[in-house]
């Protein structure tokens, strides 16, 4: 199933804005992003920690809806689902 | 005077917006505030001026270079309109200052760089019940929300954890572009006029030009809030 990723500010300046994933049927909403986020290191290192878990400051998005982070391993996602990832910044 | 009439006016004049730092987000806040004609500005910032902050601190100009931000913005929101009243303040916002600081604002605009100040700001406004007008800006990004205490999550349920300390530097549109919707937000809440950007977290991608807004809900466990008040449905 197709699924689309989009990366927001510096995510989306280091993995491209918009992913398109043929991902598994099944598959949960954090190793999507990981699938989408693995072909450039200093992007996946910006949205995930040394763990693989979500750096906790990351908000994410599924069809315009926030989900918890550290709920993403759990959460499947389904066919036609957009899948967002922001950083919020904190300069001033 | 045309656009809000002599009523709306007055309602600026009578208000006390406190601006937290007078920096890339600060200078065009305090200043279109300022010609806006609200009554009472107060602005904070700790710092002295550099010459690397004038692509955005529009404040300051290159003969600035060294003196106190404060003192400066002070006599440059004076010039941009005498008849309002400017207390500029040369001083570090912390747990020790913050609630004297807010203590007569019916508003508060976060023009500040760092998360836990923020968060301090944030737990200011719950207190008195006050807006926090927020604003965060980063190279060409920035995102911006309008807390209304009671009404609408915290910044820390739509930001639990402090993003990293920027190391980008900031372009100035980016202050100027999130800094003109902060001023917007404090317009229409003080003349009581729009829809305010409550419980909508806003995102700029200047890069991309593109706007995206994402709806934000209170968290049940926020470190802040939790417990305090109800959210609106
Ligand atoms: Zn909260």
């Amino acid at each position: 199933m197709k699924i689309t990723v989009r990366f927001f500010a510096r995510f989306g300046e280091l993995l491209g804005n918009t992913r398109e994933i043929e991902a598994r049927e099944g598959i949960s909403v954090i190793d999507l992003v990981k699938e989408a986020a693995s072909g450039n290191k200093a992007g996946f290192d910006t949205i995930f920690d040394e763990e693989g878990a979500f750096r906790d400051f990351v908000i994410v998005m599924r069809n315009k809806k926030r989900i918890r982070t550290q709920d993403a391993g759990s959460i499947p996602v389904g066919e036609g689902d957009e899948i967002a990832v922001f950083p919020p910044v904190a300069g001033g | 005077m045309m656009l809000f009439g002599k009523e709306g006016q007055e309602h600026l004049q009578d208000a006390t917006i406190f601006i937290a730092g007078a920096g890339g987000l600060g200078s065009p806040v305090s200043m279109y505030l300022a010609v806006l004609g609200v009554g009472t500005l107060i602005i904070a910032d700790n710092d002295r001026v550099d010459q690397t902050n004038l692509n955005r601190q529009i404040l300051y100009r290159d003969q600035d270079i060294g003196r106190r931000k404060a003192a400066v913005a002070g006599e440059r929101l004076q010039e941009l309109n005498p008849d309002i009243t400017v207390r500029a303040v040369d001083a570090t916002i912390d747990q020790n200052t913050v609630s004297s600081l807010t203590r007569d604002a019916d508003g508060i605009v976060d023009a500040l760089d760092d998360f836990p100040t923020r968060y301090l700001l944030n737990s200011a406004a719950l207190e008195r019940g006050i807006p926090l007008f927020h604003g965060g800006i980063s190279g060409f990004f920035g995102q911006a929300t309008t807390i209304l205490p009671g009404k609408t999550p915290c910044l820390r349920c739509i930001i639990p954890r402090p993003p990293p300390a920027e190391v980008f530097p900031v372009a100035g549109v980016t202050a100027g572009f999130i800094g003109m919707i902060q001023v917007t937000e404090v317009c229409k809440y003080l003349l009581c006029r729009g829809d305010l950007l409550a419980g909508r977290l806003l995102l700029w991608d200047g890069m991309q030009g593109r706007i995206e807004e994402i709806p934000v809900e209170t968290d049940p466990d926020c470190e802040a809030c939790a417990g305090k008040y109800t959210a609106i449905s």
